[in-house]
């Protein structure tokens, strides 16, 4: 979508277009579906806080200024509904204290595995990282967005952001070392 | 780049949602866009209300919203008991002077009457018997 198109397409959603408005999600799906989903690990959850975003979207159309301002608010609502929705959802089911990276399960010697189980480990490796952590890592690796960024979505210092991330990537690469050896870390 | 930023990456690239995801959002939003008639609109509310009220912070509002009120109620029927206390002596005060000045204006009407009668005033009639008993 071009610049000027893109703006077009906002402005007449923002005027109660719903052929625009479903234009918008269309093309910003895939990424407030992948950031809820690499976050909280299950489609459906995923889902159901996308149609959220959507519906929060809906609703505060008049708010945004251009496409730009569109992708950051929508990288954001996510992240904030995600961390607030896991936070939730501990406080419920009472689960105590936070599953640590200590307490998955790894396998007890080295063995090659394919691409895919490899993909599905790093994933559950870093569902395992607490709620604000797992979400920079989300935003850094899907969305490849820079640390500033980062740091903008998630209302945090940058250099806070830096050490979150340096943190989480050592204790993911020492994991991974003691599952499959040095060739992935 | 090193290989686990490589890894990360393949593990977070991006997931499509199921195909009728943006015609499932616009069919929520429009189901909440038509309004819902009063009563409905009345019972969600109350709903809402009584799901709000259910948090803890709310539960602590409520209290203290409830204590004020209690105390508030308790000033009021104070003042309204000694408002009463004091209409209670007003009347009383107002009841003794109608009975005073009924008795002054018997005293009068009684005096006129034996002017009418060309007998002198009682106190004209008092004074002149004084006088007979002093001589």
């Amino acid at each position: 979508m071009t610049g000027h198109h893109a703006e077009d397409v906002l402005a007449r959603s923002a005027r109660g277009d719903a052929a625009a408005f479903e234009q918008i999600v269309r093309e910003h799906q895939g990424m407030v579906f992948s950031l809820a989903y690499h976050f909280c690990g299950d489609p459906s959850a995923a889902e159901e806080l996308a149609q959220d975003v959507f519906f929060q979207l809906y609703r505060n159309l008049r708010a945004i200024k251009s496409p730009a301002h569109l992708t950051f608010w929508l990288r954001k609502v996510t992240a904030h509904r995600s961390i607030d929705r896991a936070r939730r959802r501990r406080h419920d089911l009472l689960l105590g204290p936070p599953l640590s990276l200590e307490d998955v399960p790894e396998p007890m010697a080295p063995m090659p595995l394919p691409e895919v189980a490899l993909a599905g480990k790093v994933r559950r490796l870093v569902q395992a990282l607490p709620a604000k952590r797992r979400m920079v890592v989300v935003l850094r690796y899907q969305e490849e967005l820079e640390l500033h960024e980062i740091a903008e979505i998630m209302e945090m210092p940058i250099n806070t952001v830096k050490s979150c991330l340096e943190r989480s990537l050592a204790i993911l690469r020492a994991k991974l070392t003691r599952c499959f050896g040095d060739v992935h870390a | 780049m090193n290989p686990l930023d490589n890894e990360l990456k393949s593990a977070f690239r991006r997931v499509e949602p199921p195909p009728d995801f943006a015609k499932r959002v616009l069919s929520c939003i429009q189901a909440t866009e038509q309004k819902p008639g009063w009563r409905q609109a009345l019972v969600s509310r109350l709903a809402s209300r009584f799901k709000l009220a259910r948090s803890r912070r709310l539960r602590w509002v409520t209290a203290c919203a409830l204590a004020c009120l209690i105390a508030v109620a308790a000033v009021q029927y104070r003042r309204y008991e000694r408002r009463k206390v004091e209409g209670e002596m007003a009347r009383a005060q107002v009841m003794l002077a109608l009975r005073i000045a009924s008795d002054k204006l018997n005293v009068a009407l009684k005096s006129v009457e034996r002017v009418d009668r060309g007998q002198p005033p009682e106190r004209a009639r008092r004074k002149s018997s004084r006088r007979m008993e002093h001589l």
